[in-house]
């Protein structure tokens, strides 16, 4: 089997034969049509053979010129004929020619074709058993921008990018501290790429990092495209319609999450960087609201949570109250539902699915086209579908409130957005079902397996189930910057470190005690 | 989650669903007749009850108030059935409707006056024990016929009853009548002394719609219509009962020359029994604040002499209505004020021997009036416009 012996080939030494070497190297790449192999004569009487090797995709040649080639080719030192160095000693070429610090010596084929495929170049002298691998990797990176889906109106504009480097980078720029470490690991079996743990050592849980070498060593797939791919290798509950894994474009979203003892999880090749253990709470909270005063922001959680609330049980509410519970509704309104209804010819529950999938697909629909497009769509389904579907009698002008209160609503979170549509459609299937007794058993059992959940060993509905009481002080309402003076105790799972801050950070007017 | 925890999940979940037994029970708002009044009368060739139910016609609620073009098209259908029962007819009913009558939302239950005469106890009973039915609905006493009473055409609502409903409310304003609903209506039905009481609905012809009209209450003994309260013999019956919320006082001025209006800000009455000599007398307190709302005389009422003569008269007007209902309760022998009630809470061990005979003790009651009447303010007038 060649594969078979392709495989033994990887873990062999490099022969001191450059011949063998090359050759070696182009079947193992089947001879790949951008692996380019140029071979010169170098010494100050060219009498030694060496070969560049690299990925003309990957590799940027003006780097390869600048650094590798002209110091081998014009380095004077190498025009002095009575300093005749040994040019076959990898290191003797290292240590005097080369003029980039990215270089390190190799003697497997199998580092060898690892290097090259990250865009590095080798170096291959005739006669020595070893080669040298200089970085010259070319990438080209999109520039640090604002991200997409989570602009604020007051906040740093940046977001994370595709180069993890970068990433990080943009992590250290906000926590100039020793204790921020940052580890490595390679997964993707074909992919290769590169994924790291960023943490406070002084903060975080020594156990949680363990937990997540574990988590993460165990992952053996082909590729990671996305840190979507390694959420779904690690979370702890597969099977819930919640997410346990949090995920943010932000770098200063993330680096609070580091400060308060969480772990950031970077992949190469995507900007959304995971952070664990996540809480329900997370959801709800904007960067935002640290950054503007606590009055409106505690408004506007209060808000986030009656849009979420409003976005599951929305459709629900109106199906329950309409077909079983018809008492509830006061008389006038009554009898405008029912004026609105006259003509429908449908079960309301059919009527409010209708208008859901109508919903789910005009959203899906815009989100995939182009932008000038995508506003066609809106116009058509909001105003001439939902008009004419009114107009037709299909569709009661309530349900269209309904419905539209409950899309804008499930925009407000949009964490939960995944989970508040899968409920939406279970508590509306059990409003029909059963009414309002449905709705509520629902809701209970919605309630029992949130209670239930955990992310890397924190309760996910902490600090509201199990109750903590200081920490309620940034979830129902924001409470001023200078109380929130400790960090999250379910998340480090240790005292000694809980102060982040001073406890009587209160700011007052300047007072020179004199006027008592 | 593992396999049992998975199947006690499910378990829990269909459990209760499956065995709630309401499964698919709901009803479409397009299936439902809304009812929003109910009419009780008695048929005159058959003896049956003759049953009126106000649906509304969900298709005309819109369209006659805003473009006007649907004038004639009512909002409303009085569909009329008759049975041995309430609920007889109301079944009854569906022969007409085609679809189940829905009372949930029923604001009024309006009897005939034949039927409160000859006793509404085999009338009422279903508007509390069905499940469907609120007990807040109010009870009325039609002066008419109970189908003319739901068919008049108010002005500004759509539908009557809840105009009837609406009127009710309003009583606020005047105090010259209260809203009873069928809770309390039934709580004096069942009270071994006190009578109940329940507004009376007149329909008096207009030019274009006829005017509902509430003109007085109507007294029980028992279960029997037996007599009737004026305006301001009601108005006698709320002070003391402590129900007048505001209202317009009218009083002659000290002078003689025209007619004061004084608006009730607030009343607090306190009534106190007591048994002196096998004598019982009842102590009622009263303490009004009233403003100046309209002087229609020329005197200078805004002085301190003025205020306290005007307190004076009004005090004795104040008197004067509640003697006036006391008077026509005698007369009736029926408590429409509760004072049997009053009686038995603070002498509970006495109670015995007065209860049976409570309808010859009634009229032998002393009722010691005390009034007092302050006039808070004038309002934006010191002195009255008067012509210079």
């Amino acid at each position: 089997m060649p594969n078979a012996d392709k495989q033994d080939n990887n873990n062999e030494p490099l022969s001191s034969s450059l011949k063998k070497n090359l050759e070696t190297i182009k079947s193992v790449f089947n001879a790949s049509s951008d692996l380019s192999v140029h071979e010169f004569n170098f010494g100050h009487d060219r009498r030694f053979k060496a070969a560049l090797v690299f990925l003309s995709t990957l590799a940027d040649k003006g780097e390869i010129h600048k650094n590798i080639l002209q110091p081998l080719m014009y380095g004077t030192l190498l025009l002095n004929k009575d300093a005749a160095l040994d040019f076959t000693n990898i290191e003797t070429i290292k240590t005097n020619l080369i003029s980039t610090m990215d270089c390190r010596k190799i003697s497997l084929i199998k580092d060898l074709t690892d290097s090259l495929l990250s865009g590095a170049t080798v170096l291959l002298v005739d006669g020595s058993g070893e080669g040298l691998v200089v970085e010259s990797i070319n990438r080209k990176d999109r520039n640090i921008e604002e991200p997409g889906t989570e602009a604020v109106v007051r906040g740093p504009r940046e977001g994370f990018t595709e180069n993890v480097s970068v990433s990080i980078a943009l992590i250290r720029r906000k926590i100039k501290d020793k204790d921020l470490c940052v580890e490595k690991f390679v997964i993707g079996e074909k992919s290769k790429t590169e994924v790291y743990i960023v943490y406070l050592q002084s903060i975080v849980n020594p156990k949680l990092i363990d937990e997540i070498r574990a988590r993460l060593n165990r992952i053996k797939i082909d590729a990671v495209l996305e840190s979507g791919y390694i959420e779904q290798f690690i979370e702890d509950a597969p099977y819930s319609i919640f997410p346990t894994v949090s995920n943010s474009e932000k770098p200063d979203k993330v680096v609070a999450k580091i400060l308060e003892g969480r772990v950031a999880i970077l992949a190469d090749n995507t900007p959304f960087v995971l952070a664990v253990p996540m809480l329900f709470i997370e959801s709800f909270q904007s960067s935002e609201d640290y950054y503007s005063r606590p009055f409106l922001s505690s408004i506007m959680r209060f808000i986030r949570f009656l849009a979420y609330i409003i976005s599951t049980l929305g459709p629900a509410i109106y199906v329950a109250l309409t077909v079983f519970h018809q008492e509830l509704i006061p008389t006038q309104l009554l009898i405008s539902i029912a004026e609105g209804r006259n003509r429908v010819p449908f079960p309301a529950v059919l009527e409010a699915f209708l208008m859901l999938f109508t919903f789910d697909i005009l959203r899906e629909a815009g989100v995939r086209l182009p932008k000038t497009v995508g506003q066609t769509v809106g116009i058509v389904g909001a105003i001439v579908l939902g008009q004419a579907s009114v107009e037709a009698g299909l569709i009661s002008p309530i349900m269209v409130i309904v419905v539209s209160t409950t899309a804008i609503a499930s925009f407000a979170v949009p964490s939960q957005a995944d989970s508040g549509t899968v409920l939406r459609y279970i508590y509306l299937f059990l409003a029909a079902f059963a009414g309002g007794f449905g709705v509520i058993m629902g809701l209970l059992i919605t309630l029992v397996h949130l209670s239930s959940l955990r992310s890397f060993g924190t309760p996910y509905l902490w600090p509201v189930v199990p109750l903590n009481l200081p920490a309620m002080k940034d979830v129902f309402i924001r409470m001023p910057l200078w109380t929130l003076s400790k960090r999250p105790q379910a998340i480090i799972w240790q005292d000694y470190d809980s102060n982040r801050q001073s406890p009587d950070l209160m700011p007052s007017p300047y007072n020179d005690g004199n006027t008592g | 989650m593992t396999k049992t925890l998975t199947f006690k999940v499910i378990m829990c979940l269909l459990v209760p669903l499956l065995l709630s037994g309401c499964l698919g029970g709901g009803t479409e708002i397009n299936d439902l007749e809304i009812v929003v009044g109910m009419g009780v009368d008695k048929d005159k060739d058959t003896g049956k009850i003759l049953l009126t139910a106000q649906i509304v016609r969900e298709g005309e609620i819109g369209s006659n108030s805003g473009n006007g073009g649907g004038q004639n098209a009512k909002a409303f259908w009085n569909v009329t059935a008759t049975g041995d029962t309430i609920f007889d007819a109301i079944r009854e009913m569906t022969h007409k409707t085609g679809n189940r009558l829905f009372v949930s939302h029923n604001h009024v239950v309006i009897y005939g006056y034949n039927i409160a005469e000859e006793g509404l106890q085999e009338h009422i009973d279903f508007f509390l024990r069905s499940h469907e039915m609120r007990p807040t609905a109010f009870i009325l006493i039609a002066e008419c016929d109970v189908s003319a009473v739901l068919d008049a055409k108010p002005e500004t609502e759509e539908l009557p009853a809840m105009n009837i409903a609406k009127l009710l409310k309003s009583h606020g304003y005047t105090s010259h009548f209260i809203e009873v609903n069928l809770k309390d209506f039934i709580s004096c039905l069942m009270s071994p002394t006190t009578s109940p009481v329940a507004p009376i609905v007149e329909v008096t012809p207009g030019e274009e719609s006829e005017d509902i009209y509430i003109s007085g209450m109507a007294i029980f003994k028992n279960d029997k219509m037996v007599g009737k309260l004026n305006k301001e013999e009601t108005r006698g019956l709320l002070w003391v009962k402590g129900k007048i919320k505001s209202g317009v006082l009218l009083v002659p001025s000290p002078g003689k020359q025209g007619k004061i209006a004084l608006e009730i800000l607030e009343a607090k009455t306190k009534v106190t029994p007591k048994m002196e000599n096998g004598k019982i007398v009842m102590d009622v307190n009263i303490k009004v604040d009233t403003s100046l709302a309209e002087q229609a005389t020329i005197e200078n009422m805004t002085t301190l002499p003025g205020f306290e003569k005007m307190q004076k008269i009004q005090e004795e007007v104040i008197k004067h209505e509640i003697m006036a209902a006391f008077e026509k309760s005698k007369e009736l022998k029926a408590d429409i004020f509760g004072f049997g009630e009053m009686l038995h809470k603070k002498y509970s061990s006495k109670w015995n021997a007065i209860k049976d005979n409570w309808d010859d003790i009634y009229p032998d009651i002393v009722l010691n009036i005390d009034v007092k009447a302050e006039i808070k303010k004038a309002d934006l007038l010191v002195k009255a416009p008067v012509p210079g």
